[in-house]
Parts: structure tokens; sequence; C-alpha cells
């Protein structure tokens, strides 16, 4: 008798361990798949919003697509959505508000999670070429001239370039497991000439 | 801060490189969307999007700006992009309200700045009273005063455009909402000043023997429902959109984010004459400073001097006991007619508990997005307090709503201990997010199918009211009512009480609005009083000469305990007597009054033309026809100088102020804010600071350049980022290690077990 009720804790934990373990490491995946099958499911508004209309990806959704991101040396291929909310980067890329729409005039802003959809920024290098579709006009083509890492709060990025600009931020450094930090890594692209 | 340099180029992504080559070795990289497996994915996608809108929500992101956003007032810069705005720093809002007795007249003035090297046109969006008798704007450029004047809409914005292309100053006034209108103002010249005047006309709200005076400074985000073009543009030029009455765009242009109006400081005068002895003046939601300028006479100013225009001004003030008006009549002569403003008073009946009759109670409370934080905390408050208030023999049911629909029962229960206690623990568990679908959620709360009869019904509903399909829900709420009364709460510090005022008119209920989390269970006790108390209905005014008389409201509400018989009416000559009549339940109750001897005001005619309108606008919700409503509201606004859904006030300079080889550049213009703009407070995820307000031009440069890689900084920058990380590694991590624990300690416990076994 009591050596079963000595035995009982270890059961206990072992299966409170697993328990645990299925639900977090499940949390995580979960994040992945989403970020993940977002993107198929934003494809189709996508096209709908290349048809000439703002299309919500799903009819509660508070965001919709703005532009499509390439970048075609890593295959990268994202839709970029409106907003860069905690709950829109769940599902892709998100435009800044207020900064320039993607491929106008300005410095248009895009903000993506360094764990999902941008983790790719890390493997950017100067030179590289994005080309970013908006959702009326004609794709514009980018080219990497460099990044830096800054403190969110005072990342101090130009607005008003002579040139139109790209850029890309997301959380840095890439590979802290906690999220939150205040690290950026931005990542500046200008506009290549031949594309103009 | 150990922030790496960025004057970047090869150099910096050299630096960079260490962390590239960690990141190649690791696994995890989407592979791109392929089509064979798009279809399941989106499905999956689909669902998964459904379980889990918002799961991100924890994370300290910038909020979303979503369409119906509209901040507090602010002028936008347009600029090529259609839906891209910038907006202009707004130097100092300053408004000055004179009170007296039922009336405020209140003086808007917004001073604001064009601070780049080009000629602008800016597009002021503001929140006004839902009742604002707006009847005067004037615009000063520099020196230069232009004022408004009243035209049709189309008319007005027509002498806008032509103004606006031969290179004159223009402003312009349209109403968007009842509660919210936009500013448009051409030509501002570089570096010039521009003051936005508008003048109101209100009547103050009197409720349970104190009266309140709101001031909106803060407009909430509006949810509009899927609808085709939701998300469609402002045309460029902004006036091919105009035309649209419920074009979401009107009233959500692209505001950057919608607490950025947190940084716009606020100074507010009211001088205060009550016309009686008071027994309190306060400000549930800010600190003020009183200055006694004579019995009932009070000069009322912020104790903080300006602040952030981040929740709307409430001021409250009660008369001594026995000072309360019973009657109030106010008169102004205009046009050969007598206006009249006339507020009555029924008396209150004794409160006999056992003569309530059984009644069933629908709680409805908004969990949707936008009650996030201290909204839906104070809304389980309210509700917790409203299921403390039921007595054993009252049925009742909670329904809470965002995307979808849910109730606790499938029908009303009895309220008995048990299912008290389970209502008690639903509410405890409730939380905010998703959109605000509020119609199904009101279809089925009026739904009244297994109503007993003889048993009262009513509906509390708690929300912020952030919609921007007014009108749907009110036609809703006018075709399902039945015997149902519908009793709207206004929940946060900025709910759209346009809409929950109405709601409650049609629902022939009322409005209660809680301001602060503190005032909940004074606010929840005064509703359950009016639950209680017998009503007054069957209202009916009788005047002296009926046919040249004019009064609106047409139709008298329902009365509950501590409200007003309020009417505006329009006559040859005030005299004789005017005879109101009613019922308590089954016993009569009259009253008679002289009409003449009114207290002499000015804008009592205003006013009278203002609630006429309010009376024409909500005929469209029980069927009336568009055309007809317009051409009557088009002739009362005329005549009384008022803005209105189809009407606007337009200013123009006499004189081109642009010269002929400039143009009006939308193109570029956002980009070029001025040096030493404090973008991260505009742009910011901080949240809104209340006493560390520092003037715009402050900040800015100072704490930006160490960290500039960008080419030169001396132009606009935009600080504060989006989060950019998710807790996934974060959650695989822990549970990888805690799946190996566990499944360690499980691996070893058979040999254990083999091992007892064996010693067994």
């Amino acid at each position: 008798m009591s050596r079963a009720g000595a035995r009982r804790p270890g059961l206990w934990l072992a299966l409170a361990l697993v328990v645990t373990g299925v639900w977090q490491a499940g949390g995580g995946l979960y994040i992945h798949a989403k970020a993940a099958l977002a993107q198929a499911l934003l494809d189709s508004a996508w096209r709908r919003s290349r048809a000439g209309e703002a299309v919500r990806p799903w009819p509660w959704a508070d965001t919709w697509p703005v532009a499509r991101l390439r970048v075609p040396r890593l295959q990268i291929d994202q839709v970029v959505l409106a907003g860069a909310s905690g709950r829109t980067l769940a599902f892709g890329p998100g435009h800044m508000d207020g900064t320039a729409l993607p491929g106008a005039a300005g410095n248009s802003v895009l903000g993506g999670h360094r764990d999902t959809h941008f983790r790719f920024l890390a493997r950017l290098k100067p030179g590289d070429e994005i080309e970013v579709e908006p959702a009326r006009g004609a794709a514009r083509r980018f080219r990497v001239t460099g990044a830096r890492v800054a403190d969110q709060a005072q990342a101090g990025i130009e607005l008003a370039p002579d040139r139109p600009r790209l850029t890309l931020v997301t959380c840095y450094p890439f590979d802290a497991v906690r999220p939150g930090g205040p690290l950026r890594y931005i990542v500046t692209a200008e506009a290549s000439p031949a594309a103009e | 801060m150990t922030a790496i340099d960025g004057t970047v180029r090869p150099r910096g992504a050299r630096r960079d490189a260490p962390a590239a080559k960690r990141l190649r070795s690791t696994p995890f990289v989407r592979p791109a969307p392929r089509p064979a497996w798009r279809r399941l994915a989106a499905l999956a996608g689909f669902f998964l999007g459904l379980a889990l809108p918002g799961a991100q929500a924890a994370e300290p992101a910038r909020q979303e700006v979503r369409l119906g956003d509209v901040t507090a007032g602010r002028l936008l810069f347009r600029t090529t992009e259609p839906r891209v705005y910038l907006p202009a720093p707004v130097v100092m809002t300053d408004v000055r309200m004179q009170v007296g007795g039922l009336i405020a007249r209140v003086t808007v003035s917004q001073r604001f700045y064009n601070p780049t090297d080009r000629w602008l046109e800016g597009v002021y969006v503001f929140p006004l009273p839902e009742d604002a008798a707006v009847d005067h704007m004037r615009m000063r450029i520099g020196e230069r005063l232009v004022e408004g004047r009243i035209k049709p809409r189309e008319e007005a914005k027509a002498i806008y455009e032509r103004a606006k292309a031969e290179g004159r100053k223009a402003a312009l006034i349209e109403q968007e909402r009842p509660n919210l209108f936009t500013n448009s103002v051409a030509n501002i010249g570089p570096g010039e000043d521009v003051m936005v005047q508008i003048e109101y006309q209100q009547t103050l709200r009197y409720d349970a023997g104190g009266f309140a005076l709101r001031f909106p400074l803060v407009v909430a985000p509006r949810y509009l429902p899927e609808r085709p073009g939701v998300a469609t543009t402002v045309s460029q030029g902004g006036a091919a959109a105009g035309a649209e009455d419920d074009d979401p765009a009107r009233i959500s242009p692209p505001v950057l984010r919608p607490e950025a109006g947190a940084v716009n400081p606020v100074a507010i005068e009211v001088t205060l004459d009550a016309g009686f002895p008071l027994a309190r003046l306060e400000s549930p939601s800010h600190k003020i400073e009183i200055a006694e300028a004579g019995p009932g006479r009070r000069v009322v100013t912020l104790a903080e001097g300006a602040v952030a225009a981040d929740r709307d001004f409430v001021l409250e003030w009660r008369p001594e006991t026995g000072a309360a008006p019973g009657l109030a009549l106010f008169a102004e002569r205009l046009g050969g007619q007598d206006h009249l403003l006339l507020m009555l008073l029924p008396p209150e009946r004794p409160l006999k508990r056992q003569a309530i009759p059984p009644r069933e109670l629908i709680f409805v409370i908004d969990t949707s997005g936008s009650m996030a934080g201290p909204s839906i905390r104070q809304a389980r408050q309210a509700l917790k307090t409203a299921l403390g208030g039921l007595r054993p023999d009252d049925r009742f049911n909670v329904i809470q709503f965002n995307d979808a629909t849910q109730s606790l029962f499938p029908e009303a229960v009895a309220a008995s201990p048990e299912n008290l206690a389970r209502a008690g623990r639903y509410v405890a568990g409730l939380e905010a997010e998703g959109g605000t679908n509020m119609a199904p959620a009101l279809t089925r709360a009026l739904a009244s199918g297994g109503t007993e009869a003889g048993r009262l019904r009513q509906v509390v509903f708690l929300t912020d009211g952030a919609v921007g399909n007014e009108a749907e829900l009110f036609a809703l709420i006018h075709a399902g009512l039945g015997e149902s009364r519908l009793f709207t709460v206004g929940i946060g510090s900025a709910p759209n009480s346009y809409f929950m005022r109405k709601a409650a008119a049609f629902g022939r209920g009322t409005f209660t609005h809680i301001g602060a989390a503190e005032a909940v269970g004074e606010r929840m006790a005064a509703l359950f009083a009016k639950l209680e108390a017998p009503v007054l209905t069957d209202l009916e005014v009788e005047f002296p000469g009926a046919e040249r008389v004019e009064a609106w409201p047409r139709l008298l509400p329902d009365l509950y305990q501590g409200e007003p018989v309020v009417l505006a009416a329009r006559l040859p000559r005030a005299a004789g007597r005017i005879r109101v009549t009613g019922k308590f339940r089954d016993e009569p109750w009259q009253a008679e009054l002289p009409l003449a001897g009114g207290r002499e005001s000015p804008g009592i005619a205003t006013l009278w033309g203002r609630r006429k309108i309010e009376a024409l606008m909500d005929s469209l919700h029980q069927g009336a026809k568009p055309e007809e409503v317009r051409q009557a509201v088009l002739e009362v606004a005329l005549a009384h100088h008022l803005v209105s859904r189809y009407t606007s006030l337009v200013a123009v300079d006499a004189t081109p102020s642009r010269p002929g080889d400039e143009t009006v550049v939308r193109r570029e213009v956002p980009l070029n804010l001025p040096a030493g703009w404090d973008f991260d407070k505009v742009f910011g995820t901080q949240p809104v600071q209340k006493t560390n307000w520092q003037p715009v031009q402050k900040a800015g440069l100072a704490t930006m350049p160490r960290l500039a890689a960008e080419a030169t900084p001396a132009g606009p920058v935009l600080n504060q980022l989006p989060a950019g990380a998710t807790p996934a590694t974060l959650k695989l991590l822990i549970g990888l290690l805690a799946l190996l624990l566990g499944g360690l300690g499980l691996l070893l416990r058979p040999r254990r077990r083999a091992a007892q076994g064996g010693a067994a």
C-alpha cells in the first residue's frame, strides 16, 4: 500500500509532463502551421484582390492582401497583409500602416515574424532581388542594400527617401527563444534603376 | 543599447553573416505553397483561423488599423496612394462650452500647421456629440478669417473643389454620421497655420436627478460586417467616394493608429450657469478644477491643463435636493414663430416591490475584440451586478457575441441559485476577441418565443457599440422588438453613444453610460431601479391650436424613472397651456402648464431644427421614402444653417493664395513631414501617456540620430516597429523538454512494476 502510494507521484508527474509537452509543442507547431496554411488560403484572396476588389481572406478577417513579396533567389513567395499587428502577422507579413504602399514612392515598411515568414531575412544578401507586386499596378523590383539592427523604439526609419525603398523588419536575434525583445533586424532595399 | 551601427552596405552584411549561417542549418524554412496541397491547406487554414482568430492577441503589437477606424479629430494629408494619408501634427485643441440651463453652446478650435514646403490639402475627421447642431464653421489662415456657409452637400462639394482648383483656400464640413464629421481644407501653404473653428449647440441629458455633458474626444474603431467593397479606397481627390452615404471609407480614413489621437492635447473650459444651487459637480473622466462665479455658476477647467485626447470628457452636476426643476421652458422668437424647448419631469412613483410583475431578463454582452482590456472587465462586473439584482421569480439568460453568437441557456431559465451560480461562472470566463457581428445577437435576444404572457421582457445589452452598420441594426430592432424592451449599457471610455442612444430609443428602453469602472455599481443600480419602477407610457401632448404647431419628436418615448419629457416645438405664438398625459401602468397621469413666459434663449430655433432633422432621419429606419426625407431635411437644414447628412458648411477665401504655377502636390506629400516631428508618438506602440505629454515638436531628432542608418535622417523617420516573433520556438522547446522528461519517466516505469510484480 505505502509502496503503491510512493509510486503514484512519479506516474502523475510523468503524465503531466507528457501532457504539457504535447500541449506546448502542439502550440508551437500550431503557430507554424497557421503561418504556412494562412499563406495558402491568402493566395486566392490575393488573386481576387488583383482582380480589383479588396478582399478579406476569410469573412471575419480584419486585414486583406495588399501585395505579393517575392525573393527569387530564396524561392520566397508571400502574400503581404494590411497592417502589422500581432494578429495580422500570425498569417503573413504585414504592411505598416502609414508607410508608403509597396511599390509606391516613399519607404514601404513590411514587418514579419522572425521565426515564420520573415525567417528568410537572415539569408538575404546585399544585391538580392526582391520583387513586390502591389494589389494595383505593376510589380516593382528592389535590390537589398544592407541591413542593421536597432532598438524598435528608436529605429529611425526614414519615411521620405529620394528613391522608392522597401524596408523589411523582423525581430532580432533570429534564434532567440523568447519573443518580445526590443531589437529589430532591418533590411533595406532600394528600387532597382533598371525597373524604373 | 548595443545597437549595431548600420551604415551598413557590404560591411554590415558581413557582420550579420553569422546569424545567417546559424539559421541556414535550422530546418524550419517554410516551403513555397504548392498547388497539390493548396486546397487541403486552405480548408484546414479555414478551420484553424476559425478556431483561433486573434491567437496572437497577447503580443504587445501595434493595434491594427481596421476599416472603420477613426480616431479623435485630426488633419490628414492626402497622398498619391488611395488609402494612404498622413496626419498633420495637431498643435492644440481648445474646447469652450457655455452651459446655461438645458443648453450647451460649444466652440471647438483646432490649430494645425503645415510643416511641409508644399501646398497641401488636409482632411480632418472629428467626433462631436450625436445631437450636436453644428451651425457655424470658420477657418482662420494666418490673419484671414473665412466664415462658412450652409449649402446642399453636392453643391458645397462643388464649390470647394472649384476653389481648390483656383488656388483659393477653402474649408468644407460634412457630416458622415450624426456624431462624426469631416473637414477638408484646401491649399494650405508651406509653413502656414490653419485654425478650424466649429460651433455647435446641444441639449443636455437629464436623468435620475442629474445633468450630464459629454464631449467625445475619441471615436472607437467601428466594425463593419462583411459587405462587398468594404475595403475599397477613397478615390484620389476624395470626391467620388463622397457621394455614397454608407461608404465605410468615408468614415474610415486610414488613420495610422487608432490611439494615435492620444498625443493630441485638448484644453477644455466649461462655463456653467446651472440656474439652481449645485449639490454636486464632478467629472468621472478627468481631473477638474472648479472656480465659483456665483450661486449655481462655475467655471470648470482641466486640472492638468491640456490632456491627451484618449477618452471622452464627461461633466455631471446635480441640484441641491428640492432645487431640481420640475419644469424648464426656453424660448426663442425667430422668423415670426416662437420656438420652444420644454423639459418636464414627471413625479417619481414610490417603488412597490410586490407590485413588480415577474420579468424575463436577457443579458447580451459584447465580447468582440474592441471590448478587450478594461471594457470587458467593466462589462463582466456590470453583468455580475445585474445577475445579483435578479429576483427568484425572474427568468433570465445570458448571450454573448463577437463573430458568433452564443447563449448560456437554450432559453431563459428561472433565477435559481444554481442557475445564477452557473451564469456567474460563465460571465467570469468571458474573454473579448474577434469581430462585432451584432445583428444575430440582437435577433436572438429579441426573439421572445418562449416568454409567458404577463412577463415583462427586458433585454439588457452591454456593448461599446463599435459598429458601423447602425442603420441595419436600427431597422432590425424596429422590426423585431415586439413586446421586448431594449436597454443599452455603454461600456468603455468612448462608446458609440449615437448608436446606443438610438438603439434604446427604437427599443423603447433607455441608455445607460458607464464611464468608469468605479461607476459600475452605481450605474447598474440606477438601471435596475428603472427596470423595476413603473414606466410612463402612452405619452401625449396637446397644444392649444394644435394644427399650427410642429413639435418634435412626434411620438414621445416611454419614460423610465427619473427621465424627463423633452420636446421642441414651433408655433406662431406661445400662449395658452399645454396638456401632457400618460399612464403609469393603469394609472393615468397628466400635467398642464403655460406656454408663455419661457426663458429667452438664443439657439432654441436651431435646436428645434436639429430635432426635426433627427426625427426625419429616424423615419428612414422606419420605412420613410429617402427622397422625401432628403427634401424635408434640406429645407430645415438650410433654413437653420445646420450641417446634416444632406447639407455641408463651406468656406472659400475670396482671393487666391496659391500661385498659379504651383500645384497642390499630393504626390510625396506624406513623405515630407517635418524634421523633429515625434513620429513614435504618432506611430508608436506606447500606451497612452496621460500626464507625460510633451509638445509635438520637442522630441524626434534628439532620440534618433545615433541609430540612424538611413541615408539622410533629416526627413521624417518611423520609430516603433511591429513585434516580429512568435512564441513558437519557446513553446516547442518547453514542449519537447517536457515530452522528453515525461517519456523517460513512463519508460522507466514498467521495469519498476516488473520488479514489484516479482517481489509480490
